[in-house]
């Protein structure tokens, strides 16, 4: 190789060791995705004759509905396509395709097919999938902003779980006494809420407070107010709502139909008439996306979270930017909080953010500590809790465990960086000194 | 005198983040008391002391629950009736009993510690080691009872050491995060175990619930004592033992200084010729291990079938538990025989009192805060501020 003469073509000429492995590695994935090709005719093969229903729901839940049909063969005769062109791509191309990107085209594609394969037959509503998705998407990519936001500045946040608890508890009480008290839903709903918030904020501040100041390691004030919040939820919930049920019953938040929108048939009943939540999230996450990337204030936050020393050189208040990162973040936690017990459950019951808050977490990092990211992955997270639960309303025999563990199992794919290595902010978690 | 002080000097802030934890944990209990505050608007004084009286019988009960009641203990010792002995000294080794999982858990939380990883997975490593343990007794059932005890633990430690061994493995190879996987493999972990024991092999016939079958018609682990009621195992022994093993390997072997060393300075210890990354596999696996072996103990010898709540949170415990010992294994013993009796005493007080167990979590997430904030309890108690890194290593 050394002695190659220097007109031979230069990607030749520089291929050392690792361009060889990558080439050798690009092969080897173009062979495998083909290979999922093959396995996809095959399956298409025996099921043309199987017919999947997709029906949606026209104007509202229950109404007119309307289908989509189609043979479980033909999906996977359009897998089978898709991977085999892409495979094929891929090997002629070698290490020079994006191949991260056409995944976006092939995970779709085989999940459509494989749900289709499972309902065997089976009509499927996918109005409320794609409902369940969005119901579970908003805490989730809440919670998720609030990571994102701790940890572009700097400070490593795995206390979303007890945030979302305490938020669900404070604002299941406030709510129930300012109900009782005005007798008017809304202002309950309202105190309800902004307690919450008030609640996410002290724990925000406790985090930075034995983070910053104390130096306490963030991964064990992070587990000190997970702890503490099972603890004290717990405990309130067993010793004073169990005997005074009316401090539980808070009023729920209304569906809000956007005039004209809810009446689009299909989209309507989707996004035009959902809870708040779902319109404040997505302010959030557009409001949030904008300060971060494209403002003097996101710029200095990330500065704070990628090389605090640099910043703090050039005259950016680190401590500071952290704080306040670190209260913003606990307002989002705390109202997420509120969602679950001020939105569907109507109640707060034990343990309610069930590990919500840790998805939260798998979604800060599966959507590359990106607001939009993270709302995306928030969906893919929903999405597959809204299948498991399709799946087990119609009786299909799909173990529930393997699709509640698809978080889990996709962010540790994702950190380890098997499919597109994805980097957090480099100081995160690390205390800063203000010299 | 001097030596005297250099022994106590490590258990200061500990002993005063205890103290401080109940004294938050008392305020929190009485303005939780809605119906004794009720009467504060006629009769304040009168409310307070009742107040005061509710939470010192709340935390008598709990003494009382955690260690038996001394007069009862001696009158019993004077009867010679093993139904009234067992009855005496029930609570102490139920403590015991409950202090065993957490040594195992709490040094496995050290080891890691120790080494520079902060392995949050010892929940996940726990249960999969029961299930481990569980699997092998059902697969291997035909064996001899001894021998079949000692496969199961065997297969539960390796099961445990191999979910450790896959966060290690990961951030060794590429960086991952060992909190954030190991979180996720702790839901994945919970995941696992229910779907095992959906499936009929382990599933207890006739029964719904996820519920193994009776492991303790296969094998058990030996009891102690031969009393009524009595369910303290040889699981302490072990636990003891392998608190004494885990300090000898830590402080007194290469390997354990390599892991040391790493766990001060990764890039140091690299430099003098130290695999780095094999020692944050090789610590991992330790960790899962202890946490299986602890995993299997718990479903042999105190549960007799395997659950979803095997559990009660004792990899989480373990951590408040480790920091709270400094990650020295002596102090993992006698903090576990604390957070042990909490929990049984807390038992006695629910009943007692109606104040839910629950409190206990909340002293513990207290006890983490101050030790890990020294500060906080020095300026609490009015003490001279020293520096951080005196007898608290991590």
């Amino acid at each position: 190789m050394t002695a190659a003469a220097p007109t031979v073509t230069p990607i030749v000429r520089e291929m050392g060791e690792a361009d060889r492995r990558n080439l050798r590695s690009a092969r080897i994935r173009g062979a495998v995705i083909a290979a999922l090709g093959l396995v996809c005719f095959a399956a298409a093969s025996g099921s043309f004759g199987v017919i999947a229903t997709f029906s949606f729901w026209l104007v509202k839940q229950g109404g007119e509905a309307f289908t989509i049909q189609t043979s479980v063969g033909m999906l996977w005769l359009l897998a089978g396509i898709a991977s085999g062109v892409i495979g094929m791509v891929q090997m002629i191309k070698g290490p020079a395709f994006p191949w991260r990107k056409s995944l976006l085209i092939l995970v779709p594609l085989y999940v459509a097919a494989i749900v289709a394969a499972l309902l065997d037959g089976k009509v499927a509503n996918m109005t409320n999938v794609f409902a369940g998705t969005l119901e579970y998407a908003v805490p989730v990519s809440l919670g998720a902003f609030a990571g994102i936001l701790s940890e572009r500045s700097g400070m490593l946040n795995i206390a979303i779980e007890g945030k979302f608890l305490i938020g669900a508890c404070t604002a299941a009480i406030c709510a129930s006494i300012a109900f009782t008290a005005t007798g008017s839903k809304e202002i309950g709903v309202i105190v309800g809420v902004l307690s919450a918030m008030l609640a996410g904020i002290g724990l925000g501040f406790l985090l930075a407070w034995l983070g910053i100041k104390h130096k306490v390691d963030q991964i064990i004030a992070g587990v000190v107010v997970n702890f503490g919040a099972i603890g004290i939820t717990n405990f309130l919930f067993l010793r004073v709502l169990g005997n005074n049920p009316w401090l539980n019953t808070p009023p729920t938040i209304e569906r809000i139909r956007i005039p004209v929108l809810a009446e689009i048939p299909v989209v309507g009943p989707l996004f035009f008439s959902g809870t708040p939540y779902l319109y404040f999230t997505l302010a959030v996450m557009l409001f949030l996306t904008y300060m971060l990337f494209r403002t003097r204030w996101g710029l200095r936050l990330r500065a704070s979270g990628e090389k605090p020393s640099a910043a703090g050189t050039v005259g950016i208040d680190v401590i500071k930017i952290r704080y306040r990162a670190m209260l913003l973040a606990g307002a989002l936690a705390g109202i997420a909080g509120s969602y679950l017990s001020l939105s569907t459950a109507g109640s707060f019951q034990l343990g309610m953010s069930a590990g919500k808050g840790f998805i939260a977490l798998a979604a800060v990092i599966f959507g590359a500590w990106n607001p939009i990211g993270a709302f995306g992955a928030a969906l893919v997270f929903g999405f597959s809790d809204a299948i498991q639960s399709l799946l087990s309303i119609l009786g299909v025999d799909v173990p529930p465990q393997l699709l509640n563990s698809v978080p889990y199992l996709v962010t540790i794919i994702v950190v380890a960086g098997v499919v597109g290595r994805v980097r957090g902010p480099a100081a995160a978690g690390q205390p800063y000194d203000q010299g | 005198m001097k030596r005297l002080r250099r022994a106590i000097q490590p258990a200061i802030v500990p002993i005063l983040a205890i103290l401080s934890a109940f004294l938050v944990g008392s305020v929190f209990m009485f303005i939780t008391d809605l119906e004794n505050l009720a009467h504060f608007p006629t009769d304040p004084g009168g409310t307070i002391v009742a107040g005061i009286v509710n939470v010192g019988n709340a935390y008598y009960a709990m003494i009382i629950g955690a260690f038996g009641d001394p007069t009862r203990i001696i009158a019993a010792i004077g009867s010679n009736d093993p139904k009234v002995i067992a009855a005496a000294i029930r609570p102490l080794t139920e403590t015991l009993v409950a202090a065993t999982p957490l040594i195992f858990t709490g040094l496995a939380v050290a080891v890691a510690f120790r080494s520079g990883v902060f392995n949050i997975g010892v929940e996940g490593q726990f249960i999969l080691g029961a299930m481990g343990a569980t699997v092998a007794v059902l697969v291997f059932r035909g064996l001899p009872p001894p021998i079949l005890l000692v496969v199961a633990i065997g297969a539960g430690t390796l099961t445990g050491a191999a979910w450790g061994f896959i966060p290690g493995f990961l951030k060794a190879r590429t960086g991952a995060h060992e909190v954030i996987t190991t979180i996720m493999l702790n839901y994945v972990a919970a995941q696992l175990v229910l779907f095992g024991l959906r499936s009929d092999f382990l599933r207890a016939p006739g029964s719904d619930a996820p519920v193994s079958k009776v492991l303790w018609t296969f094998v058990r682990v030996p009891l102690i004592f031969d009393l009524p009621a009595i369910r303290l195992h040889y699981g302490i022994v072990i636990a003891l033992i392998m608190a004494a093993v885990v300090s000898w390997f830590i402080f007194k072997t290469t390997k354990g200084f390599e892991l040391r060393a790493a766990g001060f300075n990764l890039h140091a210890a690299r430099y003098a010729g130290m695999s780095a990354g094999g020692s944050i596999m090789l610590a991992m696996a330790l960790s899962g291990g202890l946490a299986g072996l602890g995993g299997s103990f718990e479903v042999l010898g105190t549960a007799g079938q395997m659950t979803t709540d095997l559990s009660a949170g004792f990899g989480f415990n373990a951590i408040a538990l480790a920091l709270l010992a400094g990650n020295r294994p002596l102090g993992i013993v006698l903090a576990a025989l604390l957070f042990g009796a909490l929990r049984t005493g807390g038992g006695l007080m629910q009943v007692k009192t109606g104040i839910p167990l629950d409190l206990i979590v909340f002293i513990q997430a207290l006890v983490i805060m101050f030790v890990a904030a020294p500060l906080l309890v020095r300026s609490i108690f009015r003490m001279n501020a020293r520096p951080l890194d005196e007898g608290s290593t991590i």
